[in-house]
């Protein structure tokens, strides 16, 4: 990120909580956000220099404050009309944050937010690039090139994204108890998707966008200690921490996939396992089981195995088993296949697979081609491997995947290839 | 700084000899054909997001997954799926950059140019297109 640390690191963390105390008492959460903006801007640019102020977030606020002040007021004047609650206020009285506020953690308003911007009236790409400027505090700059998008690109769907909101409805409060899981879902839906954006990508902008999984962690982080009894954030932030441990192992130097079986264990990080484990381990036995937990528990298994040949396939198996019974997907049922092979044979997997064939859910799916290539390949059958691959390869719009594939495919070709260079005979 | 599109093209005998079905002309990339490949490709694109001149660059899909939209008889789009023979070149990849003179991003396509392939393939041609400048968005 530009800003440099520490002062990049302390301005995201205030971020969210100078947006809610705005929010909380002005409303506007467009020009309030607007304001927040320049708020950091000025602190990036002002605090190397001068040094952090003691009450860095009263400074923030306050700031923060005046150019929405100001903005209301120029807004307010355009219209030519009076009773806006800028112009009834005591100047003071906008400028100094109540001094309860500076000492009041208010770490609850970060969840507000996120409950704002994961809105149901927005598309899930508008409530990325929310939550990442609202409550990631990350500038549209560094989210258009995560996204490598133009900046006016994003700038606008920020600006829509905001309207929309309003337009909606969209009020900075904890929703009801009893749209409260239906809401926490979507916004670990978008943590998961911001996650993965920064999981899946390859090539030269994984240097831009390695920083979104990180992201994604350290916010979802942030939700687990609001929600602290809540297995579900806990499975999710597992699941990421567990995940992004094999980072370091996970593609080989063309960028090309290296699966599980075969990746370098010495280099996953083993702190993020430990931690990732011990999350697992807290929420599981409260058997409050959700589908984030269920699969956290699975990659805690992979991870836990000193190789790949340790795996504990029939504890895998039985957490497949849940899953598919609690969050059931095409995809859940084709790992489970592989599970169930890697445990009794690649036969038995593939009779599951044609199964899932004839129910047609992955019909055309390359994940479905290249787990039946895996498998054919155990049993043997070479050329069945070849042309299942083949498939996948041709199918899979993941270029570090489709490398993998293209390898795998390449790694079984008949002896001789098709004959281009025809060898000069040597003259006698 | 100028905006520029640089191409690269390839044909579905191409795409194909990358998975193992190999064609006149077109021979069968090796496991190591396909590394060399990768890890040139993957270089070049740190280099550019390095340097900062990387806007996008992304590869194409093959050219059976193409769609097109031509106009029929009575002038109404007709659809059509992925109407391109074996060896007809089409887009293959391209990268948007952003570069200080033409001669720097002439420079990289030739560096492009110099992607290491199998023996007996011809390597495709590297057009560099300038693109025009957007007004500026307030």
């Amino acid at each position: 990120m530009t800003t440099a640390a520490p002062t990049g690191d302390l301005l995201r963390k205030l971020a969210p909580q100078v947006l809610g105390a705005l929010v909380r008492r002005y409303g506007h959460f467009d020009a309030a956000e607007d304001a927040v903006q320049e708020a950091l801007f000025a602190a990036a640019q002002q605090w190397p220099v001068t040094g952090t102020p003691d009450n860095p977030r009263g400074w923030l606020i306050r700031i923060a404050s005046r150019r929405l002040i100001d903005e209301l007021r120029s807004a307010e004047a355009r219209r030519r009309r009076e009773e806006s609650l800028a112009s009834m206020t005591p100047r003071d009285e906008l400028h100094e944050p109540p001094s309860s506020e500076a000492r009041a953690p208010s770490a609850d308003d970060t969840l507000t937010l996120l409950f704002l911007c994961c809105h149901s009236a927005l598309s899930p790409a508008s409530q990325v690039a929310l939550t990442l400027r609202a409550v990631g505090g990350l500038t549209t700059a560094e989210i258009s090139r995560a996204f490598l998008v133009p900046e006016a690109t994003m700038a606008q769907r920020i600006g829509r994204a905001k309207k929309t909101i309003k337009s909606a409805g969209g009020h900075f409060q904890v929703p009801e108890p009893a749209e409260l899981p239906q809401r926490l879902a979507a916004v670990l839906q978008i943590l998961y998707l911001i996650f993965n954006e920064g999981y899946t990508a390859t090539s030269g902008y994984s240097l831009h966008r390695a920083d979104l999984s990180a992201e994604a962690i350290r916010l979802t982080r942030t939700v687990r200690t609001l929600l602290s009894d809540n297995c579900e954030v806990a499975g999710l932030l597992a699941l990421m921490l567990l995940i992004d441990a094999r980072r370091p192992a996970r593609t080989g130097p063309g960028g090309e996939l290296i699966p599980l079986a075969d990746q370098d264990r010495s280099r996953w990080n083993r702190t993020a396992i430990a931690e990732g484990v011990a999350l697992v381990s807290e929420v599981l036995p409260r058997k409050r089981l959700g589908p984030y937990q269920l699969q956290a528990a699975i990659a805690a298994v992979h991870d836990e195995a000193p190789t790949a040949a340790d795996t504990d396939w029939s504890e895998i198996l039985g957490l497949y088993d849940l899953l598919m019974r609690l969050a059931p997907s095409p995809v859940v049922s084709l790992n489970h296949a592989v599970a169930l092979a890697m445990l009794h044979g690649p036969n038995v997997g593939l009779e599951q697979l044609a199964k899932l064939d004839v129910e047609g859910g992955l019909v055309g799916n390359h994940r479905l081609d290249a787990a039946r290539a895996h498998l054919l390949e155990m049993t043997g059958d070479r050329a069945g491997a070849l042309a299942a691959y083949q498939a996948a390869a041709a199918g899979t719009l993941n270029v570090p995947e489709r490398r993998y594939l293209q390898l795998k495919a390449a790694g079984l070709q008949p002896r001789s290839p098709y004959p281009v260079l025809v060898e000069t005979p040597a003259v006698p | 700084m100028s905006k520029y599109l640089v191409m690269i093209f390839g044909g579905q005998a191409d795409y194909d000899a990358m998975i193992g079905k190999p064609s006149e002309g077109h021979p069968a990339w090796s496991q190591q054909d396909l590394q060399a490949m990768f890890q040139f490709m993957e270089s070049i694109n740190n280099d550019l997001a390095e340097s900062g001149e990387l806007i996008d660059g992304q590869g194409l899909a093959e050219p059976s997954q193409s769609v097109v939209i031509t106009a029929g008889p009575n002038g109404a789009p007709v659809v059509s799926d992925g109407p391109y023979g074996e060896t007809r070149e089409v887009l293959a990849g391209y990268w948007v950059l952003d570069c200080a003179s033409v001669e720097r991003v002439t420079e990289i396509a030739k560096r492009v140019h110099r992607c290491p392939l199998p023996a007996g393939t011809a390597p495709s041609d590297v057009v560099v297109r300038p693109i025009d400048e957007a007004p500026a968005v307030a």
